[in-house]
């Protein structure tokens, strides 16, 4: 009788994700457990873990959504991969070579304008 | 003698044969050490040595572990850590 078993609570203590807590979801065999909380839903070596002194009373194979439930109700983060808007790329203004520059727009020539209306006399 | 910026010892001597048959001396400069593990003293992987002026500008991720402690402890010794805390909590 192992204390691995599903619904035992647990720490993870390797990887990028070490320190977070997560439960036991499934077991495989006297090594390896499914496990899923905040860390994401992955298979573990239970040299991997340390167990706690809590059991959450949970289904085995539960889904990410049961697991975060009980996880929100002990207040305990979840791992959730919530998808990025698709952001249009910035668009690079290509410069074509030996292209002919763009006509620039040309100034007409101002001559003095002598207006027609009387000026403005105070 | 070497120039007075050469007579440091940041710098290490590299003999090059010329093709005129000559052998001169190129001063290159030491790469830092590794970095050790802060309990264990271990050599630190994925942690690379490089000259601060080059280290500054390498990316957070090329210069240490993706995890807690990563670039400070060895993995090892992480694990210890973790699970002291972890008892000493529970």
């Amino acid at each position: 009788m192992s204390i691995f078993e599903v619904g035992r609570l647990c720490v993870k203590i390797a990887g990028r994700d070490a320190g977070n807590r997560c439960v036991i979801i499934e077991k495989m065999d006297d090594h390896f457990v499914v496990v899923d909380g905040a860390t994401r839903r992955r298979k573990v070596n239970i040299n991997h873990l340390e167990p706690l002194q809590d059991l959450i009373t949970i289904k085995a194979n539960a889904s990410h959504e049961e697991v975060g439930k009980q996880f929100e109700k002990l207040g305990l983060a979840v791992w959730n991969t919530k998808p990025k808007p698709a952001v249009t790329r910035p668009t690079r203004h290509k410069v074509i070579k030996n292209a002919t520059p763009e006509p620039k727009p040309t100034k007409k020539a101002v001559k003095n304008v002598v207006s027609t209306e009387a000026p403005l006399t105070t | 003698m070497p120039a007075g910026r050469f007579r440091s010892g940041r710098f290490r001597k590299v003999f090059v044969k010329t093709p005129g048959g000559r052998t001169t001396i190129h001063y290159r400069e030491r790469k830092p050490q590794r970095a050790k593990c802060a309990s264990c003293k271990k050599v630190l992987a994925g942690v690379p040595r490089e000259r601060p002026a080059i280290f500054a500008n390498l990316p957070k991720t090329a210069k240490r572990p993706e995890r807690p402690y990563g670039g400070v402890l060895c993995s090892a010794c992480m694990r210890t850590r973790l699970q002291q805390q972890t008892r000493g909590s529970a």
